[in-house]
This record gives structure tokens, sequence and C-alpha cells, in this order.
């Protein structure tokens, strides 16, 4: 949204701001960067795919995941420990006639703590707006048309859960190793706005 | 304060609050179905005021989107304290 | 009296646009101003609750003519101020 001036502008700013608040002892000197550090080196959607991966190949793990995702996420190495605090996660399933998708109609929460930043389009209000009351329009736009015989359930989440999508393994995958089903899982398909 | 349990009915409150809330404005006064307690936490709507509060229970409450906006097929959930929630009792014998 | 962050079910927005290949910041600001955020609530200099509320209560036109992050950084420095943390002029550079 900004300029190129607008940027230098907010980005001499927040440098400023930086420094005032080393100055009174706020921030640590280099806390910034590191923080920056440890965060580019946090969640990916990767991490969901590989928690999908193993749901698809491990139906206990697939029970576990859906009953309490927090207990089940430490099976593949993963946590929700990673941002401010430990957050619940709730893991929805998608099946042959339902499909999950996620929202924040009021701000933008997402399991960035697993999942890394949530795309742009996620955060916009066109999204947040209308997703909520038109969910089967939607979707179509994210080009997933859904039979009219599936149910849609939507997630808003306005309080302190986090949620992700438990995507269908899509069907002929019955060779691929536990890696490689990863590899077809997408953020969009975590988030319920594609199939996988 | 007694908990709701899953499958209760319960309706939202319609008040429209002065500051930060967390029940979004199209779930007021809408009644719908507790699917889940999820944990306890200080009512976000208090925390912003900048008040200690105590913890109460947080619902996943589901409802239909007919329920919210007088067409739809689709569910909707919304994560909502306890505070944000009454017992549904209308339309009972 | 309801805010302009809550619009689940509201009309009048732009289509979705999807932005290939987003990276996770679009300028080092932005990273900055996400990084000073969790550095100033985990110090308690304010709690999350306070951040969502300072960016709701800003304008309705500066809140829609603002990017993302612009946002954040503007709440950021409402609770500065208002936390006594800063006069409004020592902001500016």
């Amino acid at each position: 949204m900004s300029d190129d001036h607008g940027s230098s502008l907010i980005s001499a700013r927040v440098r400023h701001v930086e420094a005032l608040l080393e100055s009174r002892g706020l921030l640590d000197a280099g806390e910034i960067d590191t923080r920056i550090d440890e965060f580019a080196a946090g969640g990916t959607p990767a991490n969901g795919a590989r928690v999908v991966a193993r749901a698809w190949v491990d139906d206990g793990f697939r029970d576990r995941l859906l009953a309490d995702a927090n207990a089940a996420l430490p099976e593949v190495g993963l946590s929700m420990a990673g941002g401010l605090q430990e957050q619940r996660l709730k893991v929805v399933a998608n099946g042959p006639d339902e499909h999950h998708v996620l929202v924040c109609t009021l701000c933008s929460c997402y399991p960035i703590a697993l999942l890394g930043p949530s795309p742009s389009w996620y955060k916009s209000e066109a999204y947040r707006s209308r997703v909520v009351r038109d969910p089967r329009s939607v979707l179509a736009e994210f080009g997933l048309d859904l039979p009219a015989g599936t149910r849609i359930e939507v997630w808003d989440a306005s309080a302190e859960s986090r949620y992700m999508v438990l995507p269908r393994r899509p069907e002929g995958t019955e060779g691929l190793t536990e890696d490689q089903l990863a590899g077809l899982v997408t953020r969009k398909g975590l988030i319920g706005t594609a199939a996988v | 304060m007694t908990a709701y349990a899953p499958g209760d009915r319960v309706r939202t409150r319609t008040a429209d609050p002065a500051g930060h809330t967390r029940l979004p404005r199209y779930a007021r006064g809408a009644t719908g179905t507790v699917v889940q307690v999820a944990g306890s936490h200080p009512l976000a709507d208090d925390r912003a005021r900048g008040l200690d509060v105590p913890a109460q229970p947080v619902y996943h409450v589901r409802f239909a989107a007919r329920d919210l906006f007088g067409d739809g097929d689709h569910g909707v959930t919304v994560e909502l304290w306890h505070d944000h929630l009454d017992h549904d009792t209308e339309g009972r014998a | 009296m309801s805010r302009i962050n809550d619009v689940g079910g509201m009309a009048g927005f732009p289509a979705i646009v999807e932005e290939p290949d987003e990276p996770r910041f679009h300028e080092d600001w932005e990273a900055h101003v996400f990084a000073l955020n969790g550095a100033l609530i985990k110090r308690g200099v304010y709690n999350l609750d306070e951040f969502r509320d300072a960016q709701e209560r800003l304008p309705v036109a500066q809140f829609l003519g603002s990017s993302y992050y612009e946002r954040w950084f503007a709440a950021i420095s409402t609770l500065l101020v208002e936390k006594g943390v800063a006069a409004p002029g020592d902001l500016e550079p």
C-alpha cells in the first residue's frame, strides 16, 4: 500500500522508535534482530503438511490429532508453543460430505507458531467479510467448486483457539511415501480454500 | 457460574459494547449449540480495558448460517467466552 | 458501537486477490514492527487485547487506508503514548 517514499518514511519512524525504546531500557540491543531471525526459523506450511501426511498414513495419529491436536503434535516433533504463549490447536477434518474453511473475522488470528505468517488474502477485509456469509462462492473463486451436497463449515478464530484443516487424501496416492504425500499439501489446503 | 456443556443451546448477548469485544457483530443475539469447551481464559473484552480478571470457560459454539443471516446452508462456529452467552430457553416446553 | 475491524458478513469490499509466491514480509520495516510488538507484549508494556483494541480505535478512514503493518505500527505508537512510555513528539524522528 505504501509507495517508496511512504515506505522509507515509516521505515525511519520504526527505527527511531526502536532506538527510543532501547534508550529507555524497554528493548535490548539486538533483540529485534534476534526475534526476526527466530520467527524466520519458526512456523511454516511445511509443518502443517507433515502433520497431514502423518494423519493420512496413520489412523491412530489421525484420531489423536482430531481429539487433542496439542497432545498429538509432539509425535511429529512439533508444538504450538512457539508464539507469545502456547495456543490450543483444533484440527478439523474434511470428509466426503463436509468441507471446513478458516477465517478470523475480527482480526487475523492464524496458527502462526505452526504455519508461519498467513497470506495477505487471509488478512484482507475482502476474504474475512465474505467467507463467513457466502463460503461457497468464495471457495469457487479460489477454484474450489464443491458439490451442492457438500456441507461447508466455517470456523471463525474469534478467541484463543487456532485451527487447521485436515484435507482429504487425494485418490491414487496409495503408492506415495509420507514425504511425498506431505509435498502435495498446500497452505490453502490447510486453511480450506483448496482441496489439498 | 455453571459452565455450559456440549449440546447446550445458547443465545449470544445483544449488547452493543462501547469498546473491544470478541463477539462478532454478525453473531449477536443468535442461537447456537455448544460443540466443545475450549479451556478457560480471562475475557478479552476486559483485558483490552486493562482489567485483571479471572479466567472463565470458552466455548466453540456452532450456528446455522440461517440463524445468523436468514439464509445459507453452511455452519459457522465461533469461539465465545461464557460472558457472551445465556442459556437459550425459548421454544422449550 | 461496532468497529471497522468487525467485518464478518459485511458487503462492499473489493475482490479477493491472491499474491503468488508472497514473501513473509514485503518490507524490512514490517518484520521490525512484528518483532517490536512481540517484544513489548513480552515485557508487559501492553497486552495483546490492548493491541487489538488500539488498532480498532484508529479512525475508520485511516484504518482502511493503511496496510496491515501500518495499522500495527499506529497501534504500537498509540499504546506507547497511552502507557506513558513516550510523549507523542518522541515518536517522530
